[in-house]
């Protein structure tokens, strides 16, 4: 869920325009005949959707053979692969994992980032501190923080001796340790990297609420949290289907946290399909069955995209 | 959004919204404190002393600068495309383009390598610089081109009947009117190549090709059991990011929602 990620968002706010430029023809009429664009958008397209999709084809070549990534003779074995990944306990793990924190960390996000967004619309001193603090995480690469929350969830880390200090000592326990908490924790460590994405575009969506809705609201006698859920809310909702479009697939495309923080573990309590994949084709070198997951990762992620999306076309 | 005319709710809102920023303040204060534990600054002076972080951050910025200028030229040639010329199918090679936006990076790891390795890439910029153009670049044209049909076609129309042809319209017109996009995607595609772990993870090898996001991973061989000076590599690499983001904070902000508003 990096910048690519945060782009997701908006293809759906795009929708209207898609359409616009759909009906551009006709008023293309009007003035001179337009000149061919063809050779202008040709390199990006070439440089993307050649490398793309020759990425994807090559990908579901090796997906049907058995190879180790060297060896100069694979072994055609058909949808082999792709009948043991239906097989393997821990596909079936990470999906399970995407799917907990695909939901825990975007209803925990908005929840976070809406409340923020409207506390900051309530003139409050010091706001650009406040927006300071909940951006700061989404600059930070992943992989710089992860060392400082392996520490921070250690045994002797400081997220026990904050429990002790406000008596709660007998919770602290060595989290990423175990099996039970590391998920957990891997999900908060994404609610703390990615919070400013979603509080900053519900906040950039609340100024464009008309002011006048909001004081005729007041003046009929609706307190601040009516107005929240019955105006605000409502209003910001294409913003809050672009952000769940943007989980889905930020959490199929988890990688770094739980390959840095808890390397998948403890007993693949934290597997994702990004990192079953890595440890697949490149410590384990399956190269053969990590391409034919990458299959299946792909058709998920698009499956996820579109599900969102015309959900989102629907309602614009 | 809430009515703040007494003081006691001005004080409540206050209150709950500092006690809600501290879990989000609390791993950066955690990892100042560890980076100090134990020898102190001379942590930070260690792990500068092995001499090898500004390679790592030489090597992050020329990856970030080429994957930018890239993602730059091509997506300004392809916005001014699709939302001001003729192109028949222009929406079937748009969405074949957007379709690239969910690919997760790690289903091109495999074809990547066997053909970065016969090209002879492995190891080298462009091996990271390349495949991250390649994802970047998609979003980059949905928001400009959408920046673009805003700007009206009369003015495209008007230089035509002057005799501009396409590229002086290109260089008079698109350049200079996409500057407030430009600088978005700038942004965007900076966090992104700037922050990314798997590419390079998987492509550069040596400490004198790798990223600032592979250091502390370096430093964990380095110094194996003291956490601290990995810690202080960390804080290392984050200062210059909050840096920029604090000098750079409203074209980071309109970065990210420049999609989402008209």
């Amino acid at each position: 869920m990096s910048s690519a990620g945060a782009g997701t968002t908006i293809s759906l706010a795009r929708q209207p325009d898609a359409a616009a430029g759909r009906a551009a023809p006709k008023g293309r009429r009007r003035g001179p005949r337009r000149p061919p664009g063809l050779p202008w958008i040709l390199p990006a397209f070439v440089f993307v959707v050649g490398f793309i999709y020759y990425c994807i084809g090559y990908t579901g070549y090796i997906s049907t053979l058995n190879w180790d990534g060297v060896s100069p003779n694979p072994q055609h074995v058909g949808f082999a692969n792709y009948t043991q990944a239906f097989h393997d306990p821990v596909f079936w793990d990470t999906i399970r994992h995407t799917v907990i924190f695909f939901v825990v960390t975007f209803t925990v996000q908005t929840a976070i980032g809406f409340t923020f967004a409207a506390l900051l619309h309530s003139r409050i001193k010091l706001p650009n501190l406040y927006k300071v603090i909940i951006f700061v995480p989404v600059v930070l690469a992943p992989a710089t923080m992860a060392p400082i929350f392996r520490q921070i969830f250690s045994a002797n880390g400081q997220f026990n001796a904050i429990l002790s200090d406000i008596g709660l000592g007998s919770l602290a326990h060595p989290w990423l340790a175990q099996s039970s908490t590391a998920l957990p924790v891997i999900m908060a460590i994404t609610v703390w990297q990615w919070t400013g994405v979603t509080f900053i575009l519900y906040f950039a969506a609340m100024t464009q609420i008309d002011k006048e809705i909001l004081e005729a609201a007041r003046i009929d006698g609706a307190n601040g949290f009516r107005v929240l859920t019955r105006i605000v809310w409502p209003s910001v909702r294409g913003t809050t289907i672009a952000l769940a479009m943007l989980s889905v697939i930020g959490a199929l495309k988890t990688f770094d946290v739980p390959y840095l923080v808890t390397l998948g573990g403890p007993n693949y309590a934290t597997e994702f399909l990004g990192t079953f994949i890595y440890r697949i084709s490149i410590p384990t070198a399956e190269v053969g069955y990590g391409a034919a997951l990458s299959i299946l990762l792909l058709i998920l992620a698009l499956c996820g995209a579109l599900a969102f999306g015309l959900r989102g076309t629907r309602r614009n | 959004m809430f009515e703040t005319r007494r003081l006691s709710s001005k004080i409540i809102l206050q209150v709950l919204l500092t006690i809600m920023v501290l879990p989000f303040l609390f791993p950066l204060i955690a990892m100042v404190q560890e980076s100090l534990a134990g020898q102190g600054w001379d942590n930070y002076r260690v792990v500068w002393d092995t001499g090898v972080v500004p390679e790592f951050f030489r090597n992050s910025a020329i990856i970030a600068a080429g994957v930018i200028i890239i993602v730059y030229c091509l997506t300004m040639l392809a916005a001014y495309g699709f939302s001001k010329l003729h192109i028949r199918f222009r929406e079937v090679y748009f969405w074949m383009m957007l379709a690239a936006l969910t690919l997760p990076e790690v289903v091109l790891l495999t074809p990547l390598f066997s053909t970065a390795t016969s090209l002879g890439l492995y190891n080298t910029y462009d091996s990271v610089i390349l495949p991250l153009a390649a994802l970047q670049i998609p979003f980059a044209v949905l928001l400009t081109r959408n920046f673009v049909n805003g700007i009206p076609d009369d003015l495209f129309d008007a230089a035509r009947v002057d005799g501009a042809n396409a590229a002086v319209i290109f260089w008079r017109i698109i350049l200079p009117l996409t500057r407030p996009i430009a600088a978005a995607i700038i942004v965007l595609t900076l966090i992104g190549a700037w922050n990314d772990y798997l590419l390079p993870l998987v492509f550069l090898q040596s400490p004198s090709t790798q990223t600032i996001t592979l250091l502390p991973s370096f430093f964990i061989s380095e110094f194996s059991d003291d956490q601290t000076k990995v810690v202080a590599s960390a804080v290392i690499t984050a200062i210059p990011e909050i840096i920029a983001y604090l000098c750079l904070q409203r074209l980071f902000e309109r970065g990210l929602t420049a999609g989402a508003l008209k």
